[in-house]
């Protein structure tokens, strides 16, 4: 299991939030598009972040494409989860893994 | 921070609010849209202060009140409204906007497509143009005189098929583009067909499906209601300069044909606008020569589609076939 | 007992309200799952709750959860990520009996006993209906997790066939009866919020109204009425001195090995010595010692 299901999103356009679409790709990998307000200071942070946060859940064949307005890492993190969580619709959640 | 605002859906079946939102909408100079699916507004204890629609895949009216501008209201109205395109799994979007918030639309994931006269801009969160443009790259030809077209065809008529002919004659290549916005009576894939069988006997000219970028809901919504007599001019300059500045150079385009317009006053001054905008020298592009070609006759009257639609209603079969080519007759008498 | 004069309601899916509200010093902040998330952002609001809870911003405060019912499909799910995130209160939406609270408690046991936690989640039971008014007492007493009542006048006050009145009349046989029911079984009392973010005077009156009946505090919904609110709260200067005496005179007591506490020739009893170092914390939140506000 380290494919997503379908299509996917979460998040909002608002200040200090993030706005998350995920998308199952043919190639094994994990392909971010960033667009952040905080790019040039933190821009490679949170592609560390989200590439983390992805492989924790096992998950690859992915296209990922953030709009950030500044946010948190835990903020990053829950909205990409939450995306990844509606792909794949799981009836059981991995606490222990988020 | 603020909770005290709500955001929700507006009903704008009922007319009473709809003239509540078309007077807040006029106090900041825009007018409610012409056509909308859906429309969020956000208040602050039952002060309406930013709203926003959507029209298929175009999001438009969008507007914040002047008192709470800068509070990133816009941010929320976009998400809502995104929510509800992706709800109904229309992710490819565009923005109709003013140039005052290129930067704010930036942010939420949208590139600027054209700034037309810095009256009207027009956005994309997609690469499509890209996309598109590189399609039509591959069928780059060369010559000193490239034509184009661009057509709907609601049916494909005698008068369609001279145009092209006409055309094809004065050019070295001819480049057809096909409306593809399903917004006539006859379907995209029939009325391409129909001119594709129609023009057959014609060596130099490739027939293009048309895309969001011509002539489409996304930067031509009024080009649809023409028969109201409706035609926003402010529109017809936004999609002729998306042709001018991005498709015609892909394809080396230097002339552009169309039929003389003898009764629609509203598509006459389309073409007369049309003159203006593609032939003025520009910093940005080349200009384009726009050559019109007298409409064919049939006993004293110019050939028109919403004739033959007109004669088609009646199932006047007989004088249908004075003014269509055997293919359009044919496909007519099977429906 | 701890200081519990405002509790900030923060939307679980307002990021900007969730990320910042620590900033603001609450004595409580509260994230909501309930009404103020929309069906469609239930689950991402959740998830965002989860990790805040989890951020250090969030170590030095005490948090509250408001989750969903667990008669809905939300409820268990927010229990799962919230007694995992090491949240302090639970509070329960629309309590209207003692088996509303029982029923929670027993889930969140089960839960703490899954993963094997130490900590042992509070409670606090939010009264909505005519009902759980009626209820209140038995419902006060009913668990030994509980930490408090609090009146959610907005149902409250259309279960009642009314509505919010700027006297506030709507809600005295409530207010009195939660706080009654609460001084009688030792747990904290709140107040409802007040809706109306604008009317800055209207807050103040209602909030010196609830200090002087009793409560202890009140949920709040903006982070500007906090500092209002515990400016109300702080006690006098008179009292603060007096409270000081109560207070050296029972050390100077228990130094002497003293068994009667006296000022001035008078006896001061064990109540009124808990009430003086309840004054002295108030005062010290308020900034009147050198506290840390």
């Amino acid at each position: 299991m380290n494919k997503i299901d379908k299509s996917a999103y979460a998040g909002t356009l608002e200040s200090s939030d993030a706005f998350i679409e995920i998308k199952p790709i043919d190639q094994d990998e994990i392909r971010i598009e960033l667009h952040s307000s905080v790019e040039e200071m933190y821009g490679d942070d949170i592609r560390d972040l989200i590439t983390k946060c992805v492989q924790e859940l096992g998950i690859s064949y992915i296209s990922i494409k953030v709009q950030d307005k500044g946010a948190l890492d835990y903020v990053i993190k829950a909205r990409l989860q939450a995306a990844i969580l509606r792909a794949n619709q799981k009836d059981k959640i991995e606490w222990e893994k988020l | 921070m603020d909770s005290s605002i709500n955001f929700s859906e507006f009903d704008f079946t009922n007319a009473r609010r709809v003239k509540r939102v078309g007077s807040f909408l006029n106090s900041i100079g825009l007018d409610f849209p012409s056509s909308i699916e859906h429309f969020v507004i956000a208040k602050d204890n039952n002060e309406l202060i930013a709203c926003g629609g959507l029209d298929g895949k175009v999001l438009k009216g969008i507007a914040v009140a002047p008192s709470h501008r800068g509070e990133g209201l816009i941010l929320s109205i976009m998400t809502n409204l995104i929510n509800i395109a992706y709800s109904k799994g229309i992710k490819d979007l565009f923005i109709f906007s003013t140039p005052n918030n290129i930067e704010l639309f930036e942010g939420c994931g949208f590139n600027l497509i054209e700034n037309c006269d810095n009256e009207i801009i027009l956005m994309e969160n997609s690469n499509n143009l890209q996309i598109y443009k590189e399609k039509l790259f591959k069928q780059r030809k060369e010559g000193d005189v490239i034509g184009s077209i661009v057509m709907n065809a609601n049916p494909f008529t005698l008068g369609h098929q001279y145009l092209v002919e006409q055309a094809a004659k004065k050019s070295d290549w001819l480049h057809l583009f096909v409306v593809k916005e399903d917004l006539s009576e006859f379907k995209f894939k029939d009325r391409f067909e129909l001119i594709k069988k129609g023009i057959s006997h014609i060596p130099n000219v490739t027939i293009h499906e048309g895309s969001d970028y011509i002539i489409s809901n996304a930067t031509f919504p009024t080009y649809f209601i023409k028969d109201k007599g409706r035609i926003n001019e402010l529109h017809a300059k936004l999609d002729l300069s998306i042709y001018r500045n991005h498709l015609a150079p892909v394809l080396g385009i230097t002339h552009r044909f169309v039929g003389t317009e003898p009764y629609c006053v509203v598509t006459n001054n389309y073409n007369k606008n049309m003159k203006t905008m593609l032939e003025e020298p520009s910093g940005k592009s080349n200009p384009i020569e726009v050559v019109e070609i007298k409409r064919v006759e049939k006993d004293g009257q110019a050939i028109s589609a919403s004739r033959v639609r007109e004669l088609f209603k009646n199932q006047d079969f007989d004088n249908l076939k004075k003014i269509v080519p055997l293919s359009t007759l044919e496909f007519l008498q099977g429906m | 007992m701890k200081l519990r004069r405002s509790m900030l309601f923060v939307p679980g899916s307002n990021t900007s309200m969730v990320c910042n509200a620590f900033v603001y010093r609450p004595d409580t902040v509260m994230f909501d799952l309930e009404d103020s998330v929309a069906v469609s952002e239930k689950d991402s609001a959740r998830l965002m709750v989860y990790h805040a809870l989890q951020h250090f911003t969030y170590e030095d405060v005490e948090t509250a959860v408001r989750v969903n019912p667990l008669n809905s499909i939300y409820g268990l799910l927010d229990l799962e990520a919230v007694i995992r995130a090491g949240v302090d209160i639970v509070r329960l939406p629309k309590t209207d009996c003692v088996e509303d609270v029982l029923d929670m408690q027993e889930v969140i046991e089960k839960i703490e006993y899954k993963i094997g936690t130490s900590k042992k989640t509070k409670l606090l039971a939010a009264i909505e209906s005519a009902r759980g008014v009626v209820n209140a007492v038995d419902i006060a007493r009913c668990s030994d997790r509980l930490m408090g009542i609090a009146l959610g006048a907005e149902d409250f006050v259309r279960d009642l066939h009314t509505q919010r009145t700027k006297s506030g009349s709507e809600l005295m046989a409530a207010r009195a009866q939660i706080l009654l029911a609460a001084r009688a079984a030792k747990i904290h009392a709140f107040d409802s919020v007040f809706s109306d973010v604008k009317d800055k005077e209207g807050f103040e009156r209602e909030a010196r109204y609830i200090r002087d009946l009793g409560f202890d505090g009140k949920s709040l919904i903006n982070p500007n009425q906090i500092s209002v609110l515990h400016k109300i709260f702080a006690p006098s200067k008179k009292n603060v001195e007096w409270s000081l005496d109560v207070i050296e005179a029972a050390e100077n007591a228990k130094e002497k090995g003293l068994g009667v506490v006296s000022i001035d020739g008078k006896m001061v009893d064990a109540p009124i010595i808990a009430r003086a170092k309840w004054t002295l914390e108030l005062a010290k939140a308020s900034g009147m010692l050198g506290g840390d506000e």
